[in-house]
């Protein structure tokens, strides 16, 4: 009997464990509702996308020269999934980064996509966003279904893995994303001392 | 009675590790009783090479610092740096510094920097084969940020993780909290 139990109680620890292990990885992270300005003044919620099938969230940067390097391929994303129902909201986080500055940085790259400023980062801080350039790409729900770089490469020519069009290729092609987390590099988030 | 209770021991072993192990948490190691000089080089480094790089200690502490030339926190952290490797050299402390410019810059931009900040470590330059495996490499929970320190024990092993700018103080808290 006590051979029994003793079995009984080393599979029970053993579910136990490995069940607290993968709900570590496991849960899909959602996305709160936030406003903030774009260049211009216009205020920019969530909400106002609750339409979009893809909602991309780009945390960029003026001076950063990776997210620099990658803006050429923003504005192509925009282009090629504006008209499939995908949202782009650019959000520059960066303290020492002005809205002066983020309109000619905005003008001088043709991004149509609005840049928002996150005064004090506090939008950075809710996504945990590090880097420039660093996705989240978030459905109706605000769920985030993909997290991380836009390919795999600073430099275009060497690039091999599109990861960001990849996730909205699945999306829009209602598969699940099959990688939904990469990491994103580039240059550290300056943010406010608080 | 004995034998669940080994088992359950067996289960609060495995659940403590799964939760509680990080990198930066990770066990001292003794204090290396040896040094040699470090000879100023400038090498391409996979990811074998940096797995390597890692793991041969030869009984003393990695310093490992993750940089770029355009990251200007990393520039700011440099003599600082230059400072705290002169400051561990006999101490068991072996400095290294990776650059995650690309190979091809450095006659262009690498070395300019380094002829304005004369180095007294080694300096390598990522030539990594996919950049995600290189970081998972160096710590899972590092985003890729720079600049981005690393300290190994002799073992090869992790014990600190550091994120972003340090200033020389709060380095050299870390490293004598290793060497005391």
């Amino acid at each position: 009997m006590s051979r029994i139990n003793s079995k009984m109680i080393m599979v029970f620890s053993l579910v136990l464990f490995l069940l607290i292990s993968f709900s570590y990885s496991g849960e899909m992270s959602k996305a709160e509702n936030f406003t903030l300005k774009d260049y211009n003044g216009k205020s920019h919620s969530l909400t106002d996308y609750k339409d979009s099938k893809v909602i991309v969230v780009m945390f960029i940067a003026t001076q950063c020269p990776v997210s620099n390097d990658y803006n050429g391929r923003m504005a192509a994303l925009y282009k090629d999934y504006i008209g499939k129902g995908v949202t782009f909201l650019a959000i520059n986080s960066n303290k020492q980064e002005s809205v002066e500055e983020i309109t000619q940085h905005s003008q001088k790259n043709g991004f149509q996509f609005p840049v928002l400023k996150d005064p004090e980062n506090v939008i950075a801080d809710k996504f945990n966003a590090q880097v420039t350039p660093e996705i989240f790409v978030l459905n109706p729900n605000y769920e985030i279904l993909y997290h991380g770089r836009i390919d795999d490469s600073q430099r275009e020519s060497d690039l091999k893995s599109r990861d960001l069009r990849n996730a909205l290729d699945e999306i829009l092609a209602g598969k699940p994303v099959s990688k939904q987390e990469t990491k994103a590099f580039g240059c550290s988030i300056k943010r406010v001392q608080k | 009675m004995i034998s669940t209770l080994k088992y359950f021991s067996i289960f609060l072993f495995l659940l403590l590790v799964n939760c509680t192990s990080r990198p930066d948490q990770a066990s001292e190691v003794a204090l290396p009783k040896t040094d040699s000089s470090q000879d100023l080089s400038l090498n391409l480094m996979d990811e074998k090479m940096l797995q390597e790089f890692i793991s041969s200690r030869n009984g003393k502490y990695l310093f490992l610092n993750v940089w770029a030339t355009w990251c200007i926190p990393c520039r700011e952290e440099f003599p600082d740096l230059i400072k705290l490797a002169e400051l561990y050299k006999t101490k068991g402390v072996e400095f290294a510094g990776l650059s995650v410019d690309y190979p091809d810059e450095i006659e262009s931009k690498i070395l300019p920097f380094l002829e304005k900040n004369p180095v007294n470590f080694p300096i390598y330059v990522q030539n990594f084969e996919d950049k995600e495996n290189a970081i998972n490499l160096l710590n899972e929970k590092w985003s890729g940020a720079i600049p981005a320190t690393f300290i190994y024990g002799a073992d090869g092993s992790q014990l600190h993780f550091l994120l972003g700018q340090h200033s020389f103080e709060e380095f050299q808290q870390v490293l004598q909290s290793l060497i005391k």
